[in-house]
């Protein structure tokens, strides 16, 4: 498989990623859409550090495994928050920036 | 070969849209945590193996697992009652349709082979930004080095500053998650 083929593979989560952002309400699924545009750009990193046989790819995928772990946690405190305050899940709820 | 690729490539792109698509958040997550099992499967065949460990233990063992106990804590009917697709969803669908096409085709008729002789030819004379500091990081060459040999190579040799930015960064996610999921703020 050629690295066009790893692209277009990585675009394609990215565009899935993109649709599910904006298009869906539940807010936990609007997060694992954040998580599927991350996966899109790991594997681009990793098609190209396997072009160029540049290992900075790779140490960038762990890098952005580690921004997704920080993502996933603030994206959940604030779940849990947002139903706190308004017993939903509904993204469109949280449009008040106060308590 | 090819087989696996495409099979592979179609298990990742099916998982992907069940994702998005899924009418509850768990099957969502389940169908996220197959799509990051086959991108690990994917990193595997690319020679990245650590970063495909990686990918198991954080990604599909951690976070997977966070996201699961988040929808627990949530009370099961709310996420039920919430409308699943946002009355933008067709003019978001048409739109981002139109750029997968535009950029799909820009990506798969660019040319990725003229690229790595470029690089392969700036490292070797004079000390372009990373290459050759990597090289010089790296272990001496005694035989074949082992992937999670290279990868900390260059982890901890070029990409030392940003690896303790990404643990402060870890440090303020932690605590603002616990910030935010406390009782009384």
């Amino acid at each position: 498989m050629s690295t066009a083929a790893f692209v277009m593979l990585g675009f394609l989560l990215f565009c899935l990623g993109l649709f599910g952002v904006m298009a869906r309400r539940n807010f936990i699924v609007v997060l694992l859409s954040i998580e599927l545009i991350f996966a899109g750009a790991g594997i681009n990193f990793i098609a190209f550090s396997a072009l160029w046989h540049n290992m900075a790819g790779q140490v960038f995928t762990i890098f952005l495994i580690a921004i997704a772990a920080g993502e996933a946690a603030i994206g959940l405190g604030l779940l849990i928050a947002l139903y706190r305050l308004k017993h939903t899940a509904n993204v469109d709820e949280a449009r008040e920036l106060k308590g | 070969m090819t087989l696996g690729w495409i099979l592979l490539s179609i298990l990742i792109g099916v998982c992907a849209l069940g994702v998005v698509f899924a009418r509850s958040p768990i099957s969502s997550a389940i169908s996220l945590l197959v799509c990051f099992m086959g991108v690990a499967i994917l990193y595997l065949a690319l020679r990245a193996e650590f970063v495909a460990a990686v990918q198991v233990l954080v990604y599909a063992g951690g976070i997977m697992v966070l996201y699961l106990f988040g929808i627990m804590l949530v009370d099961n009917d709310v996420l039920r009652l919430t409308r699943q697709v946002h009355y933008q969803a067709w003019p978001v669908f048409v739109l981002v349709l139109v750029l997968f096409l535009w950029m799909g085709h820009k990506l798969y008729h660019s040319d990725y082979t003229a690229q790595p002789l470029t690089v392969a030819a700036a490292t070797a004379p004079v000390s372009p930004s990373g290459e050759s500091s990597r090289s010089a990081n790296a272990p001496p060459a005694t035989g074949e080095s082992t992937n999670p040999q290279k990868v900390a190579g260059v982890l901890y040799g070029d990409f030392l500053y940003p690896f303790e930015a990404a643990s402060v960064l870890l440090l303020v996610a932690v605590v603002g998650a616990v910030f935010l999921a406390k009782k009384e703020v």
